[in-house]
């Protein structure tokens, strides 16, 4: 295919990326390194205030009222301030004050006091609980995935259309939704939390303990991305070739060492490929939090540059969050990249 | 091949098939059996596996609180978007499977990144711009967005697609002649649509699952039945509030669970594709 030819054909879609994806990154970077507000200016504005009786005294203030310009709208006045948004939102004066003060006679560990406070910083908070939920789920879905596709492809062929679809719900469904399913399950009256009851357990408030939040927002996200691992190592099992599986029981290996020595050698490339596709999306996590309005216990970084937009209605810092977001999206994809550069092989 | 398994793998099999299959429908159905309850009901202790059972969560959410109105949007905003980011989608595709050159490579690389990239990124940029241009909160603007965004990954499937249609095809129709549009139109359009079909599918699943985007860019009426569900997670939650968005959530998922039930294979094949070729 000619150069002229390729171009002409990706057009349309490289504009549209173009325009709705590089464009605002750079816009991005752009509001991160401003700081805006609408420009005001003092007014002297006189009132009477009522003294006593009928009495009244005159009172001159100085009123800072926004300035219009001759539309009638108030003037947007910019102001370039380097990487201060950056330093804020990442806490690098307060980093550096917790490094350098002392720590360790409080009966805490000096490690433990430190990481106590690092994460007491909003960013960093909500960075150490999307990272131990991507790093918490990885291997978890990958276990579990791997059970699921070797129990589904030991049972007979007309139960594995039904087994497929019912595994299929937890990823296809809308995330808010199923967020919202498993979020009412452990309500203080829901159905998890109130059979854990009469069956003598005690009362559990699932949702009011870091520990208990946490739990379940993981497990969320086992439930949410297993199903994901399970579909490709299925298909991995499919393309399995029957000669060094026949060989090996040949040879008088057992069930354990055919896992070991011919089944896993064998997906072993797909599970890097689902842990790699994983990580990227779990480290975008954001319907559980916004659902179980966990931020308190348990933040991600999407949800906190959402929260700073949607309800600080704060666009600079939300950018600032946005920019170390970014960065942190490449430092995960670094892997990625260098094996699609290494595998990309065009057309002969 | 037939392998003789030992007993006790057989039933650990069989358990935890079961257990899975109960731990992945649960929530659902639950969920399903919450929205025709009264909160009383619902929320009773221990749970109830049997109670009366009411529409009125139903008729509040769809006629009082207006979700036919979010139905609409979405069934306007996801149809266009699966409609707009085919049609560029498929070009693209074709000619990156055909392309020899780097730029091919470099415009792979860059959609994984834009791929990997967290939607509330972007958001941040188009909030102030389509403030300022006017076109924040409008049909066209939401389901631009939602195909750029969408664009990477259907680029890199339909690419994973038209690979595996074998290239003599429509070199033999440009050797007789056509040239490479028309090559595309009277060879490849024929033969693509099983490809199509499940790109199609994960555009609709994309589009019909937002929520941050449509949550940020559309405004009261405009939003989508997704989003809508915001309105019921507030912090005011009343239990006659909760259950109208139990209707609301069961309202949202049966689509999806007639999508998963009749394209089944499709969905298969096309998550297989992404990461198995891509």
């Amino acid at each position: 295919m000619t150069t002229r030819s390729f171009v002409s054909f990706v057009g349309p879609s490289v504009a549209c990326m173009l325009v709705l994806i590089a464009l605002p990154l750079l816009g991005v970077g752009y509001l991160a390194l401003y700081q805006s507000h609408v420009k005001t200016e003092l007014v002297e504005v006189t009132t009477e205030v009522p003294l006593f009786g009928s009495q009244t005294r005159k009172q001159t203030r100085n009123i800072p009222q926004p300035v219009l310009d001759e539309n009638g709208d108030p003037i947007q006045v910019w102001e370039f301030v380097g990487t201060r948004n950056l330093e804020k939102a990442a806490a690098v004066d307060g980093l550096a004050q917790t490094f350098s003060s002392p720590r360790g006679d409080a009966g805490e560990s000096w490690i433990g006091s430190l990481y106590r406070e690092i994460t007491n910083y909003e960013f960093w908070g909500a960075l150490e609980f999307t990272l131990l939920y991507t790093f918490a789920t990885t291997p978890a879905i990958l276990v579990i995935g791997l059970g699921l596709a070797l129990a589904v492809n030991s049972v007979t062929e007309r139960l594995r259309g039904s087994l497929v679809f019912a595994t299929l719900l937890p990823m296809i469904v809308t995330p808010v939704v199923s967020s919202l399913a498993i979020f009412w399950m452990f309500l203080d009256s829901g159905v998890v939390t109130a059979m854990i009851e009469w069956l003598g357990f005690g009362k559990f408030y699932f949702l009011a303990d870091q520990v208990t939040t946490r739990s379940v927002i993981i497990l969320y996200g086992v439930w949410w991305a297993a199903p994901f691992a399970f579909i490709i190592l299925y298909a991995g099992l499919q393309t399995l070739p029957s000669e060094p599986l026949e060989s090996a029981m040949i040879d008088g290996a057992n069930e354990w060492q055919r896992l070991r020595y011919v089944i896993l050698p064998h997906l072993s490339p797909l599970m890097t490929v689902i842990a790699l596709i994983h990580i990227m999306d779990a480290y975008r996590v954001f319907e559980p939090i916004l659902v179980f309005n966990s931020s308190v216990y348990a933040n991600s970084v999407q949800y906190l540059t959402f929260y700073t937009l949607g309800f600080e209605d704060n666009v600079h810092k939300a950018a600032a969050y946005s920019i170390l977001t970014i960065i942190g999206v490449v430092i995960l994809l670094v892997p990625v990249l260098r094996q699609s550069f290494r595998d990309y092989r065009p057309v002969q | 091949m037939r392998r003789r398994r030992p007993l006790w793998l057989k039933a650990a099999t069989g358990t935890g098939l079961w257990v899975w299959v109960f731990v992945a429908v649960f929530p659902f159905f639950w969920m399903f059996l919450l929205s025709f309850r009264t909160p009383v009901d619902a929320f009773a202790s221990p749970p109830e596996l049997f109670a009366p059972v009411t529409l009125e969560n139903f008729r509040h959410i769809w006629v009082e609180d207006k979700f036919w109105r979010f139905g609409i949007n979405t069934a306007i905003v996801t149809l266009a978007t699966v409609a707009v980011s085919l049609t560029i989608g498929c070009l693209a595709g074709y000619a990156l499977a055909r392309y020899r050159g780097r730029l091919g490579l470099w415009l792979l690389v860059s959609a994984l990144v834009f791929r990997a990239l967290p939607h509330v990124v972007l958001l941040t940029a188009y909030k102030p711009a389509f403030f300022q241009m006017g076109i924040w909160s409008r049909y066209e603007t939401l389901i631009m967005v939602l195909v750029a965004v969408n664009q990477p990954f259907t680029i890199w499937m339909m690419r994973a697609f038209f690979m595996s249609i074998p290239k003599d095809l429509d070199e033999a129709a440009m050797t007789d002649g056509c040239s490479r549009w028309k090559a595309f139109r009277l060879v490849i359009v024929p033969v693509m649509w099983p490809g199509v079909i499940t790109a199609g599918l994960f555009a609709f699943l994309l589009a019909y699952n937002d929520f941050l985007i449509a949550s940020q860019l559309m405004n009261g009426e405009m939003t989508t039945m997704t989003a809508a569900l915001g309105n019921y997670m507030g912090q005011n939650r009343s239990m006659d509030r909760l259950m109208h968005g139990i209707a609301g959530a069961v309202s949202v998922v049966v689509p999806i669970i007639i999508l998963i039930f009749v394209f089944q294979r499709q969905i298969v094949a096309g998550m297989t594709a992404g990461a198995v070729k891509g």
